[in-house]
């Protein structure tokens, strides 16, 4: 239905541009409530990683509310039991599973408060290797995708997730490290900076964050060809150095399928005028403690395939800009500090660092006054690990 | 003169045999003699004597020439063909001529006891009675106001009691037929309303009366009659040539008062085209939406909830025929051409017993006759449409066509959008072409045919396009007087196709199409001055096509896939009285029985008793053959109304009627939309039921000028079909189980006030009104809120409308439109959490808080060109603002996450004020 939206779209341009949508404050919820939240994946032949958290008001700054203290296990029919190891923050990580394909599992939880909480008993699905992740380059950016099939035709229903790996490049790159002398006068302390300390290339992860699913139910065959993972804008930073995506790809059941699809028309796909109207979710966990109370999540059960790509800026137009924060980022010289002396004469001279929350960029300036300076610029335009980490992943090429 | 013919007659029945005259041979020969001539002549040669009225043969010609012939064959040869009759009575040696009426010379059958033994006379024919029947005396043509039209058989005395006129209202520019016209006896409570064809009937006392005839858009006129017998006639009325003259909601002033219909609303294409529109053209849907008791979900579509019902529970009828989709892109514009639309009525309580298959409401839009006199036509041109319409006589007075056409052009519009919708494609159109024609003054034909198509691409890729396509014809027969008949054949149809290519492996196109066959007939009655029946039947055979999926190309992997065709027949007989127990004490009473038929061939599945309708739960299925009856649904329809007057001016009326509906569209989106599906009632989806009791006061002051009503009702509605979550609707094979039976009640009070004439006229209308849903469905698995009572989508409890027009001079005059309606109810979440990478919000219970309170303001200035009646072009303008506060109204408040993060954002529609401009040219 996301079709319809670009029809009205057309449609309100060719009115005169005179719809509008206009962000609100949000006011908060009506009634408070703390929801168990369930996300993850029982994965056959890793580990399983299961994460917990709470429902928050809708105006709450906190985005998640992790489940601490929790008991949570993986639970076959036959009875065998694999228990998960809280790893704070409310994910909780079991050692590899080994699980049999012909099985139905199940994930038990007990929170800290008592609450007893069970998913139905899940078909292992596992799935087929990705074929391929492919690139394409359109007119208004570069679209990842996918390829996948089953020759058995047992698959049909896919979900997709995804990480983004790219690197970032300061504005300026920092030899120094300046550190306040604390016992002045100036100059200060300052060292070159190691290779552990740089901060001029970083590298920054993103993971997907909105649903991905794709279906071959209505195909001859169990074929997903050119599934969209993700569209990167021309001008995107992602393009600007080096890029990578690491696909992870889940086969699911119907039922399952069905979760995701509305979850992804309740809070990404709605508010137009032929959306669906937002409606109740029901997924696979319940409360045995409390039947009544609401369970989020879908537990889903199988191994992950998954594939990595890297996509360099050779082989992009050379007329895509990438647009940077940096626009603004200038160096400035600055003093080491200024001295401001006293009208009594009993009280000493103190030193002024001018430089607080700027942070030394280049190289110590000889300026023709006393006690000299530093060529420098603003965090952001000199430590990408604002950003970032430095240190650069294993996968890295 | 017709007492004289008796008198005569009785006097000669003494006696009568032939004389011997009669044999005896003349030969004449007569080159275009007069009468006198011609009498004076056979007066001499035969010896009979020749009685006749000169006046009457004054443009007698005759020329023949005969032979040694007796004088009856001369007469035979003489009169063959005419309207002229002659009578010989041998045994007085006379000869009566006569025009039209024939003097029969032995008396009627039955006159004398016959003794046993004496031979029966032999009669030629049955003996007429000229003094009660009005035998194919031609309809009287008036035009003339201060003439004195004399209707029936002129006696010298008036007999007592009352006679029946009947007869056509039309326009005498255009020769089309003037519905709604009312018609009236000055001085009486005695009146009628024209129906769609301009025609009445109408019992009144004999003698001298003046009727008062108004019709909208038409000047007022006045008909002096001497009522003798029942008779016909037509009556021209003059065009208002200063047509912004009056806004009028209803043709008929006295109708609010005097009429049994309860909650219907007429407008015809003047009122309709003063309102403001949002883009200047008049919009005959959007119109319907200022009426109380009517609202929406909102602007961009043109869906209308009628008294609580849903949006699919509307007949929209145009000319008889059924639109499945009556807008253009989606709902922004009506689909009907204003050009050539006559008027619109609104049935939302009193829904007459002809009509059915719907609960809410009918909506009849009426395209106007061509112009049997002489060729006109008119054109619009706007920004992104234009249109234009021509009509005029084939033969004269008798055959007339009219034909309308509207496209749009906005790819050049589209061209200028950003990168992404560049390649974009939209357009539509629509034509209507009728015909009418008048076999006799008997006998009326009137073909009428539409079609519209909307054209969509988004960028090069998915493809939408659908279609409405209907045609009927209608033959309308007056037996005599009394009784009419009206039957219909036509054919309506809807489909879409939605089509993409994108994805070489996923390319796909879809189909879904309606197509019914109708065939009725109706009959309306007047049984006595007190008593109009209106009855007769109706079926519509239904062929659906669900849905059908098939590779738009070769290297495509989708396995072609159709939902099973459905057919259906739904077939309806009525019967209605319209009983006038006193004056002031009127009765409407009809039944209409509903049959449905749900047939083969088809697949059912049969579900596990008690238990929800889920793919776990199908027991077996049931294969039947083509044509096989699997499900009968049949249904008494009650539709009762009275009216009671306390006073001229004021009176009481109440209602009660029942209705069923076979045909239920499929829509899970806030809106209506063009693709959405259809589904016939089948052994797993019941019909939908309704009923409604309303009860007004209606009250007219200052001579008319003034109507006021108070209405209020309450309806209840069974088995309105809503969705189970996620509910996947298009190309489903098992529709049952995608669907909830919900329970729907309705309440409201509906004030209104209309001005309609004078300088300032318009209406105001407030309503309170509620509307709640509610799931109790045992074998619906989940339910909705809990399976209690929730506003439903379009429950708006607070409205308010004023629509005004004032006149400045006869060039200029200013409308203002004025809407006010709480805000409609939405489902927004109580609680936001992360997962799968974002933020996201949980909902609950449906329908649990509201948008903010709608406001929006409306202002035009109509400009008219000179009004010099004889001139080639005609031209006006009319310049406005929609939206002329600017006021952001919600269309919706939504959570979305965008980036991993929840915002809240309101989607405003026309958020700003729009100035608008339209220019039509009339030749």
């Amino acid at each position: 239905m996301s079709a319809m939206k670009k029809i009205l779209y057309i449609l309100f341009v060719l009115a005169g541009a005179t719809a509008c949508k206009k962000q609100l404050n949000i006011a908060p919820s009506a009634k408070v409530t703390s929801y168990l939240v369930v996300d993850g994946n029982i994965s056959s032949g890793d580990s399983t990683t299961i994460t917990l958290r709470r429902t928050v008001n809708l105006d709450s700054n906190s985005r998640a509310n992790p489940e601490l203290g929790a008991t949570v296990a993986v639970e076959s029919a036959g009875g065998a039991s694999y228990k998960l190891n809280s790893k704070g923050g409310g994910v909780y990580v079991s050692a590899p599973l080994n699980l049999s394909s012909g099985e139905k599992y199940s994930l038990k939880i007990t929170t800290s408060n008592g609450g007893k909480y069970a998913s139905d008993f899940v078909q292992v699905k596992n799935s087929p290797p990705i074929d391929s992740v492919r690139t394409a380059i359109k007119n208004d950016g570069l679209q990842i995708s996918v390829d996948t099939h089953d020759a058995s035709n047992n698959s049909k229903y896919y979900r997709w997730e995804y990480t983004e790996t790219y690197q970032i490049q300061s504005a300026f790159e920092s030899q120094i490290i300046v550190v306040k002398n604390d016992s002045p006068p100036p100059p200060d302390i300052q060292t070159p900076r190691t290779p552990e300390k740089k901060v001029y290339n970083c590298w920054v992860s993103d993971t997907s964050n909105s649903i991905i699913t794709g279906s071959s139910a209505k195909l001859a065959a169990d074929k997903i060809s050119d599934a969209p993972m993700a569209l990167i804008t021309a001008n995107s930073e992602k393009l600007r150095l080096r890029y990578s995506i690491l696909v992870k790809q889940y086969v699911i059941t119907a039922e399952a399928f069905n979760y995701f699809e509305l979850l992804k028309k309740n809070t990404e796909q709605i508010g137009g005028i032929f959306d669906p109207q937002p409606s109740e979710l029901t997924g696979n966990l319940h409360c045995l403690s409390n039947p009544n109370e609401p369970v989020i999540g879908f537990v889903t059960v199988g191994q992950v395939a998954q594939k990595r790509i890297f996509v360099d800026k050779a082989n992009l137009p050379g007329n895509w800009v990438p647009e940077t924060p940096y626009g603004s980022c200038q160096l400035n010289t600055l003093l080491y500090a200024r001295k401001v002396t006293s009208t009594i004469p009993t009280i000493p001279p103190i030193y002024v660092n001018e430089v607080n929350d700027l942070i030394y960029g280049g190289f110590q300036l000889a300026v023709d006054y006393a006690p000299g300076g530093y060529l420098a610029s603003t965090p952001l335009c000199v430590d990408c690990t604002l950003r970032g980490t430095n240190k650069k992943p294993s996968f890295w090429k | 003169m017709k007492k004289i013919y008796f008198t005569i007659i009785l006097f000669l029945t003494v006696k009568l045999l032939h004389a011997q005259g009669i044999s005896k041979t003349i030969s004449v020969n007569f080159q275009q003699a007069t009468v006198e001539q011609f009498a004076t002549e056979l007066e001499v040669k035969s010896d009979y004597h020749f009685y006749y009225d000169r006046t009457q043969f004054d443009s007698l010609k005759i020329t023949l020439q005969a032979n040694d012939q007796p004088l009856n064959n001369i007469l035979s040869l003489a009169f063959h063909n005419t309207v002229y009759h002659y009578a010989i009575v041998a045994s007085k040696m006379q000869v009566f001529l006569t025009r039209e009426k024939e003097i029969l010379t032995q008396p009627a059958a039955g006159y004398f006891n016959i003794k046993p033994g004496q031979a029966q006379p032999v009669v030629s024919s049955p003996v007429i009675d000229f003094t009660t029947t009005p035998v194919k005396k031609p309809v009287i043509e008036s035009t003339l106001e201060n003439k004195l039209y004399e209707i029936g058989i002129k006696t010298n005395d008036i007999k007592a009691g009352k006679a029946t006129i009947s007869g056509y209202v039309k326009s005498g520019k255009s020769g089309g037929a003037i519905a709604g016209a009312s018609i009236y006896v000055s001085n009486s409570s005695l009146g009628v309303t024209t129906d769609q064809f301009g025609y009445y009937t109408l019992a009144l006392p004999r003698g001298k009366q003046l009727l008062i005839v108004k019709g909208i858009g038409m000047k007022d006129a006045r008909r002096q009659i001497m009522l003798y017998t029942d008779g016909e006639l037509n009556i021209e009325l003059q065009d208002q040539v200063t047509s912004l003259k009056e806004v009028k909601i209803s043709a008929d002033k006295v109708a609010n008062v005097r009429s049994t219909e309860m909650a219907v609303s007429r407008l015809d294409i003047k009122s309709i085209k003063q309102v403001p529109a949002v883009f200047g053209e008049a919009d005959v849907l959007r119109i319907v939406l200022t009426l109380p008791g009517v609202q929406t979900v909102g602007e961009a579509t043109t869906g209308f909830n009628v008294r609580g019902g849903a949006a699919d529970q509307n007949l929209i009828l145009l000319d008889d025929k059924t639109i499945y989709n009556p807008a253009h892109f989606f709902g922004f514009f009506a689909a009907f051409n204003p050009d050539i639309v006559k008027g619109i009525e609104l049935y939302k309580s009193t829904i007459p017993e002809k009509f059915g298959g719907r609960l809410s409401s009918v909506l009849e839009v009426t395209n106007r006759e061509g112009n049997k006199k002489v060729f006109t036509g008119s054109a619009g041109i706007g920004l992104l449409t234009s249109r234009l319409n021509v009509e005029g006589p084939i033969v004269k007075d008798k055959t007339s066509f009219i034909f309308g056409g509207r496209t749009s052009y906005s790819d050049w519009l589209l061209k200028l959008l950003p990168q992404a919708y560049k390649h974009s494609h939209a357009s539509f159109y629509d034509l209507n072409l009728d015909l009418s024609h008048q076999v006799n003054k008997d006998n009326n034909i009137y073909v009428s045919t539409y079609i519209s198509s909307d054209n969509f691409r988004l960028n090069s890729d998915t493809t939408y396009s659908y279609s409405n396509r209907n045609a009927n014809i209608k033959w309308k027969h007056n037996f005599n007087s009394k009784l009419y008949s009206l039957l219909t054949v036509g054919y309506d149809g809807y489909k879409y196709d939605i089509a993409s290519s994108a994805n070489p492996v996923n390319a796909y196109k879809l189909k879904f199409g309606i197509n019914q066959t109708n065939l009725k007939a109706d009959f309306t009655y007047y049984l006595n001055r007190n008593n109009t029946l209106d009855f007769g039947l109706s079926s519509i055979y239904y062929k659906l096509n669900p849905g059908s999926e098939t590779p738009n190309n070769a290297s495509s992997l989708i396995v072609p896939d159709k939902v099973a065709d459905e057919q259906a027949l739904e077939s309806a007989i009525y019967l209605g009285d319209k009983y006038d127990i006193t004056p002031d004490f009127t009765i409407s009473a009809g039944i209409r029985y509903s049959l449905f038929n749900y047939l083969g061939a088809q697949t059912i599945r049969n579900y596990a008793p008690g238990l929800p309708r889920t793919p776990l739960n199908v027991v077996d299925s049931t294969n039947y053959g083509g044509g096989k009856v699997i499900k009968t649904y049949s249904r008494p329809e009650i539709r009762i109304s009275a009216r009671y007057n306390i006073d001229d001016n004021l009176s009481l009326k109440a209602s009660y009627n029942t209705l069923a509906q076979y045909i239920h569209q499929l829509s899970n989106t806030t809106a209506i939309s063009p693709i959405d599906i259809y589904k016939l009632s089948d052994p797993n989806i019941k019909p939908q039921y309704g009923s409604q009791v309303s009860f007004g006061v209606f009250k007219n002051a200052k001579q008319n000028t003034i109507e006021t009503s108070v209405e209020v009702y309450y309806k209840h509605i069974d088995n309105y079909l809503d969705y189970k979550s996620g509910a996947k609707l298009i190309m489903s094979h098992a529709v049952e189980q995608e669907v909830l039976n919900t329970q729907g009640k309705a309440y409201g009070v509906e004030l209104s006030v209309r001005k309609t004439t004078g300088k300032l006229n318009g209406w105001i209308n407030y309503t309170y009104s509620r509307t709640f849903l509610k799931q109790d469905d045992a074998i619906a698995g989940q339910l909705i809120n809990g399976g209690a009572y929730y506003p439903a989508n379009y429950d708006k409890p607070h409205s308010f409308n004023f629509t005004g027009n004032y006149r400045i001079t006869h060039r200029y005059s200013v409308s203002l439109d004025v809407t006010y309606s709480t805000g409609r109810p939405i489902t927004l979440p109580i609680a936001k959490y992360y997962s799968n990478g974002a933020e996201r919000v949980f909902y609950s219970g449906r329908n649990e808080y509201r948008i903010p309170d709608y406001f929006r303001s409306d202002f035009s200035i109509n400009i008219d060109g000179n009004h010099k009646v004889h001139q080639t072009f005609h031209n006006s303008w009319t310049v406005g603002v929609y939206n002329l506060t600017g006021r952001q109204n919600a269309y919706s408040t939504f959570f979305q996450q965008q980036g991993g993060v929840i915002n809240s954002y309101q989607l405003s529609i026309f958020a700003r004020p729009i100035p608008f401009i339209n220019y039509n040219i009339r030749f």
